[in-house]
């Protein structure tokens, strides 16, 4: 008789916000990054390969252009109603990074070409292995690169445009404690890992509308991720080994598409300002399925409801020009949350951020430049609950990043 | 000069990354909670796993409340601890494997064959009282103003300081700013897990208590622990029949081949009783019935600690019926009800004459019942698995306790105007497997 209660342990595995909002990095580009990530209009560098593939054709001969990135993500949680538990995640730093080559093969020619690798989707997040959150997300961490293959054709010296191939591929590592305990009192764990890859594309149009405006718009779609032969590991009691089998995974997650609709305006020669409309299909998002190869009375195949809603990030940067062979920008940003009340979990809590950038521009000799950027982020202090796992709490998270990098000019 | 600057600026930067958010600090509202003091029974113990043993004590509700009340004020919560964690005077249940007489070996709670360290356990503590927490496994309401009792209850006998001492003068030793009061449910789960066996009002150990005397006591300890202005909240308690004790065997268990209920319809002929292939009803004793036995009835339960071997290989509830001591049934079932409801009614109105708060936990137990998730846990009332209830199938787990304490404490704080924290229920355990 007693026998028949072992078999009804179900243990649901709530990883399911990787590639949340959180994940996305705006950090393509020093320079942008250093104006909040503005740069849709504004054929600054190579790294227009990224930001407006239609401006590559603008670029006066071929770049090579190298940057990293140090983000060290922070996020504090306190517990509600009534506080008095509260966790902070581990300080970790990631170093996303951004590789291009590309632009006219000679000046004033009519063709620009490019490939640019980037990391627009990756960040971790690390708690205590015992915090209160634990069987909804102990460790997250996520790495994407996309490779991008890129042509460009100015139609004439109003229009130009652009067209990459998006290659993108990746791995994402979850990691929760199981609320069955061994006869130590020690948690079980389970560990779901695997590498993704997709293909998307970028489109661009940019328009040099007149001595002083530009305008560009941008198209980057979607990008379907598939975990194919991702590998889901169990550590439970002997007697439970049955339950948890060590099986393969698959699931697909949805990276959004953005459209970007950005103005560029030169109000002397010194002082460049920009602002950029950025709209984030995250409504692809509304799901997340999880599908087990083995799948026993305790491991079922999930599908957590996200519901994301689709934004629009507002972004405004300067540029000015002291000499030659030195400029300094500044930026702001307001990036709202696609993450709806009832949906906030702690793999990465989301809500409304705000962006602040600084940097600079060094040209010691005419064919190399030298950049640098600091960006702060914070976000509101969101009250929120995740409902599939009933764990409410107050979040805050905040981000800093610093940048280096350097692009020659042939 | 300039490059002190530029570290002080970095180092302030750095600082200013951190997330700001600090939760609001507690306050204790309208009560003052410096001297705690918990009545009750078993549950308020910590009794867990069909006995009482240290590591159950330190997981008791009262004391997890003990802990949040600390933070705003609260003092120092004494128990009366044992001093190992075999279980006293029985041993305790932990998962093991057993193999029954069919020669299957399953996992199931087994008696817990570990270290003997229940050295002293029995020896009396009282000298190192007084204790706020009163909790005494076993004791019913109508037990508490009766001089002697502990002469008959080894756990009041381990820390009153006379066996004649009176539960309620025990409970009244330590002059309590603020007390909880859970007190009740065995004065009608002694007749439940008994079958029903006992009369429906009386004051033998499987009967149920009479209300009036119920009534009595309750009223007399709720005077008495209020006398000098203590505030505190009252408890009610829960409806036993969705305790795994009683849902864990399936009326509709008995599974039977064909030629098994072929053989078995034509045993039964006589009586009318037919069986057919798959899940049947099993048989239980009842002597209003013809023959004395009938077909169990969903809505009806077979109790936990029916001998499983008597159900697998000695043909109980199939070839021969089910003990009437096993069975709870309609009637017993509507008996326990009645009285859950008419001792909750008495709570509800000492609460109301007293402006005592009263946690509605039969409600919020129903709730864990039916299934709950909390934090990522789920919770429900599946034996074993569902991890809110211990392997005694009637008391709760460290975690089912934390549970229990947070709804106690969303009473207190809505109650007094406090904001005192809530448990962290993970840090506490649920069923441990081998």
């Amino acid at each position: 008789m007693k026998k028949l209660c072992i078999s009804a342990i179900a243990c649901f595995l709530y990883s399911s916000g990787a590639f949340g909002a959180g994940f996305q990095l705006n950090l393509q580009g020093l320079r942008q990054l250093a104006m909040a990530n503005t740069g849709t209009a504004w054929a600054w560098d190579a790294s227009s390969i990224f930001y407006n593939p239609g401006a590559v054709s603008r670029l006066e001969g071929m770049q090579v252009y190298g940057a990293v990135n140090f983000v060290m993500p922070s996020v504090k949680y306190v517990q509600t109603p009534t506080g008095g538990y509260s966790a902070e995640t581990k300080a970790q730093t990631f170093t996303p990074f951004n590789l291009y080559f590309g632009g006219t093969l000679k000046k004033h020619n009519k063709i620009g070409v490019g490939i640019g690798v980037y990391t627009p989707f990756g960040s971790g997040t690390k708690w205590d292995d015992n915090w209160q959150g634990r069987y909804i997300n102990r460790n997250i961490s996520l790495q994407s690169f996309f490779v991008q293959p890129t042509v460009s054709y100015k139609i004439n010296e109003l229009v130009s445009v652009g067209a990459g191939f998006i290659y993108a591929f990746g791995n994402v590592k979850i990691e929760q404690a199981l609320p069955v305990q061994f006869a130590t009192g020690a948690d079980s764990k389970g560990t779901l890992e695997g590498n993704a890859n997709g293909v998307g594309f970028n489109l661009g149009v940019h328009v040099k509308a007149t001595e002083k405006i530009q305008l560009g718009l941008t198209y980057r779609s979607q990008v379907k991720m598939k975990v194919d032969d991702g590998n889901a590991t169990f550590v439970v009691p002997s007697s439970l080994t049955a339950n948890f089998p060590n099986t393969n995974f698959s699931t697909k997650l949805n990276l959004p598409d953005v459209i970007t609709f950005g103005v560029g305006y030169k109000v002397n020669t010194k002082l460049i300002i920009l602002a950029d409309l950025e709209y984030t299909g995250w409504k692809v998002y509304d799901s997340l399925v999880f599908d087990y190869k083995t799948n026993t009375s305790s491991l079922a195949d999930t599908r957590t409801p996200r519901l994301y809603q689709s934004v629009m990030a507002i972004r405004l940067g300067a540029n000015y020009q002291i000499m030659k062979s030195l400029s300094v920008s500044a930026g702001a940003a307001y990036d709202p949350t696609p993450v709806r009340d009832g949906y906030v979990s702690p793999e990465l809590p989301d809500a409304n951020r705000y962006v602040g950038t600084v940097g600079a521009s060094f040209s010691p000799m005419k064919k190399i430049t030298i950049m640098a950027a600091l960006e702060f982020v914070t976000s509101d202090k969101r009250d929120a609950t995740f409902l599939p796992a009933n764990f409410s709490g107050k979040y805050q998270s905040t981000a800093f990043t610093g940048g280096v990098g350097f692009a020659y000019h042939f | 000069m300039k490059k002190i600057y530029i570290v002080g600026l970095a180092t302030l930067s750095l600082a200013a990354c951190k997330p700001n958010l600090e939760p609001a600090s507690p306050s204790k509202g309208d009560a003052d909670f410096t001297t705690y003091v918990s009545v009750g029974n078993s549950l308020t113990a910590g009794y867990a796993d069909g006995t009482l043993y240290r590591s159950g004590q330190q997981s008791s509700y009262p004391s997890m409340l003990a802990a949040q009340f600390k933070l705003v004020g609260g003092g120092e919560f004494k128990q009366p601890l044992l001093p190992g964690e075999a279980g006293y005077p029985g041993l305790k249940r932990v998962l093991g494997y057993s193999t029954g007489c069919d020669g299957v070996t399953a996992l199931g709670p087994v008696l817990y064959s570990g270290t003997l360290d229940t050295t002293g356990s029995s020896a009396n503590i009282a000298a190192g009282g007084p204790y706020n927490n009163v909790g005494v496994p076993g004791i019913r309401c109508i037990d508490y103003t009766t001089a002697g009792y502990a002469l008959f209850n080894p756990y009041a006998a381990r820390f009153f300081t006379s066996p004649f001492e009176k539960a309620v003068t025990q409970a009244t030793k330590i002059n309590a700013t603020f007390f909880s009061m859970w007190l009740g449910a065995n004065d009608v789960l002694g007749y439940a897990t008994s079958g029903g066996n006992g009369a429906v009002s009386g004051t033998g150990q499987s009967d149920i208590s009479p209300l009036a005397t119920f009534t009595s006591v309750y009223n007399s300890v709720v005077d008495s622990m209020t006398a000098r202005g203590a505030k505190g909240v009252l408890i009610n308690i829960p409806d036993v029949t969705s305790i795994p004790y009683f849902t864990t065997i399936p009326a509709k268990g008995l599974v039977l081949r064909q030629g098994q209920a072929d053989s078995l319809s034509a045993a039964y002929a006589p009586l009318g009783i037919t069986f057919t292939a798959g899940a049947n009803y099993f048989i239980i004793q009842d002597a209003a019935a013809p023959g004395g036995m009938r077909k169990i009835h969903d809505g009806e339960y077979i109790i936990l600690t029916t001998p499983s071997d008597s159900l697998k290989c000695a043909g109980w509830g199939s070839r021969k019926p089910i003990p009437k001591n096993y069975v709870l049934s309609a009637d017993e079932v509507t008996n326990v009800k009645d009285a859950t409801a008419a001792f909750n009614n008495v709570i509800a109105a000492a609460g109301a004459a007293h402006n005592l708060p009263v946690v509605d936990m039969n409600a919020y137990l129903k709730t864990i019942s039916s299934g709950t998730i909390f934090n990522g846990v789920t919770f429900n009332a599946t034996f074993v698995s569902g991890g809110a209830f211990s392997l005694d199938g009637v008391h709760l787990t460290p975690r089912g306790y934390a549970l229990a304490a947070n709804y106690i404490l969303l009473t207190i704080n809505n109650k007094y105007h406090s904001t005192i924290p809530m448990v962290d229920v993970n840090k506490y355990s649920g069923v441990r497997f081998p």
